[in-house]
């Protein structure tokens, strides 16, 4: 059920209105000859709703770096005659991150349990509390070769402040002018609820019997356009990984990866990180910081006396694939994989992981 | 947000306080084991007592150089204090080394799962420890020791590849007289002084007295090449393989089931670990391969 209706033109408003108090955080059009069309997809910090295209196709990279950076202070230090203080980094400016497709929300989702359990990580959350999140839903697949539906991923109906639901991108895109493009509204939150019927002026309307309609129809289409690519239901990759554990696949696939860890860099729930240390000059200075790791990278699971203990490719393939199909939802509860087929885009070698779990597959 | 370390007490995960964040403790009591390892005695600054089970670890920071695990190798028995034992292998390790009594480090823990003595108490139990693997072992041989009427009979096997490796001699000497436990010792590589048995540990088990399949825990704590042939001995004996304890090596980053570095299949040794029931373990393909 549709809570609201919104124009473009009425959103476009209170995005700006946003941008007074929050830091917006949308996709952001990039020439890129080589596309077809010739654009991709960056999210950026911008200053004006005007600068993010709400249609956009995919993210290269998913929001994940807003939630957290690639790089991040934990504490300062400062070292004393014989000890040291420290002092813990959590600033967190407001953010509002426009424009987040239900993959990126399930996303989003899984890295909330991760830092969430156990032990609660208060630098995620500095972040994650101060965010405000307007998901666009998607009509048709983003782009070729993702697996979301297959998945579960590519519809959210929760993990946002506000979700839009673009009504007439199916059958008016190209051909009206986008400030009559009509959004179904639905609120995730008090601060979505207030951000659009808040204080002022309300700038959307109730939807009527047409908007309930047409919201029909578009679920309706949105069913018939996401195609499956998985031969595997999704409740079944757990068997499906487990009785394959030692198939030679891993080995035939790996022969051509060259633990780049482009698929970790990409994948909207890849977590895993590093700790250092970063050192002022003078010495007596410093900063504990966190970047991020990739288990694809050969001394990622490294031990005392170097032995490692996924030294070739194929296990450390096998436990990407492992942690995205089964083990990341067996410990949070949440997704591994939203199938957005970032990680299939990244590889240079083209390892493509829907061709991996339909291969396992066949081996029965 | 401001915070003197001094004044703060380490509550991981607690609303608004960061994980990460070292608690400064000071070094007591530094002694020489090996030409490798040095036996660190600690107390928190601010008093507290670490109230740590026996195999639990502490991520040990210099600020400045880093942060690496490091297994507890005395008893919570024992008071506030507490004891690491280092061995001299990378960046941060070197460091812990040149500390010198009253410096300060960081300490982030206890972390992670040991051996719960409740488990233990009024059961026979067999600690088989091999290399730097004593270090974890010493926290727990201590607390049977302190809490002796609590459990039944006691055996404690050691093995060490050289004589000069062996760890913690002075407790060595006092295990071997006392009646408090049956203490068998062995290294792979004798010299020509050495008086004791020699050969893996495996050789110890010939020594032992007949083993009660019921009443006996096992703990294994060292390689893990050799938990293998430990379990095989323990087994032989007719003790069921969920009575087997084996603590595993892995180098934690964060040490709160968040970095990566330390997961085995599906398993974070951070967090389930380090301590695991051997049938845990033998699902874990990584663990012992």
């Amino acid at each position: 059920m549709l809570d609201r209706i919104a124009t473009h033109a009425d959103l476009v408003a209170a995005i700006n209105e946003l941008a007074a108090q929050w830091r917006l955080i949308g996709p952001v059009a990039r020439p890129e000859p080589r596309c077809q069309p010739p654009v991709r997809y960056f999210y950026e910090p911008v200053e004006r709703a005007e600068q993010i295209d709400l249609s956009f196709s995919y993210g290269v990279y998913s929001p994940k770096r807003f939630l957290m950076p690639p790089g991040e202070t934990l504490f300062t230090f400062r070292k004393t005659e014989r000890g040291f203080t420290a002092e813990p980094q959590m600033e967190a400016s407001p953010t509002a991150l426009i424009g987040v497709h239900p993959c990126d929300i399930h996303a989003i989702q899984t890295l909330d349990g991760v830092f969430a359990r156990d032990f609660r990580d208060e630098h995620y959350f500095a972040r994650r509390e101060r965010m405000f999140i307007v998901a666009v839903d998607c009509p048709q697949p983003c782009t070729e070769g993702v697996f979301c539906r297959d998945m579960e991923s590519n519809d959210a109906a929760s993990g946002f402040d506000v979700m839009l639901y673009p009504l007439d991108r199916h059958s008016a895109r190209g051909t009206s002018p986008a400030d009559h493009d009509r959004y179904g509204v639905v609120f995730g939150s008090d601060a979505g609820r207030a951000w659009l019927m808040g204080d002022g002026l309300p700038r959307t309307r109730a939807p009527g019997a047409l908007d309930a309609r047409d919201f029909e129809t578009y679920q309706r289409r949105k069913q018939a356009a996401f195609p499956r690519a998985l031969s595997t239901p999704l409740d079944e990759l757990p068997a499906l990984l487990t009785r394959s554990y030692d198939s030679l696949l891993w080995q035939a696939t790996a022969q051509r990866c060259y633990s780049c860890g482009s698929c970790n860099l990409v994948c909207p729930t890849c977590y895993c990180f590093d700790i250092n240390e970063e050192n002022d000059l003078p010495l007596s200075t410093g900063a504990r910081v966190r970047t991020w790791d990739g288990c694809q990278l050969r001394e990622f699971a490294v031990v005392a006396g170097d032995h490692n203990f996924r030294a070739r490719p194929q296990e450390r393939l096998r436990h990407r694939i492992f942690r995205k199909g089964m083990w990341i939802q067996r410990r949070t509860g949440h997704k591994g994989c939203v199938g957005c087929a970032r990680c299939d885009r990244a590889c240079t070698a083209h390892i493509n992981s829907v061709e991996i779990y339909n291969q396992l597959a066949e081996e029965g | 947000m401001s915070t003197m370390l001094t004044s703060e007490p380490v509550t991981f995960g607690s609303p608004g306080r960061s994980a990460y964040i070292p608690a400064p403790a000071r070094l007591i009591d530094v002694r020489d084991l090996t030409a490798q390892e040095k036996l660190f005695r600690l107390r928190l600054d601010d008093g507290r007592a670490l109230d740590h089970q026996p195999g639990q670890f502490v991520q040990v920071s210099i600020p400045g150089v880093g942060e690496c695990p490091i297994s507890l190798c005395s008893s919570p028995t024992r008071g506030p204090d507490f004891e690491l034992c280092v061995r001299r292998v990378g960046e941060v390790t070197t460091h812990i080394h040149e500390l010198r009594p009253g410096d300060v480090c960081g300490i982030r823990g206890p972390l992670g799962h040991g051996f719960d003595p409740q488990e233990f108490i009024g059961r026979d139990v067999l600690i088989v420890a091999g290399g730097l693997g004593m270090a974890p072992a010493r926290s727990l041989v201590q607390y049977i020791l302190d809490e002796r009427t609590r459990f039944g009979r006691f055996h404690l096997l050691y093995g060490a590849r050289a004589p000069t490796e062996l760890l913690f001699r002075d407790d060595l000497v006092r295990w071997n007289e006392s009646p408090d436990v049956n203490f068998l010792l062995t290294v792979d590589r004798p010299d020509p002084q050495w008086r004791g048995k020699s050969g893996v540990v495996t050789t110890l088990f010939r020594h032992l007295p007949k083993l009660d399949p019921e009443r006996t825990l096992v703990a294994v704590i060292g390689p893990p090449v050799m938990f293998k042939f430990v379990v095989i001995e323990v087994l032989a004996r007719g003790i069921p393989q969920k009575s087997v304890f084996c603590s595993l090596e892995r180098r934690m980053k964060c040490g709160i089931g968040k970095c990566g570095h330390c997961q085995a299949n599906h398993v974070y040794a951070c967090l389930e670990g380090p301590v695991f029931r051997y049938g845990e373990l033998k699902a874990l393909r990584e663990a012992l391969e």
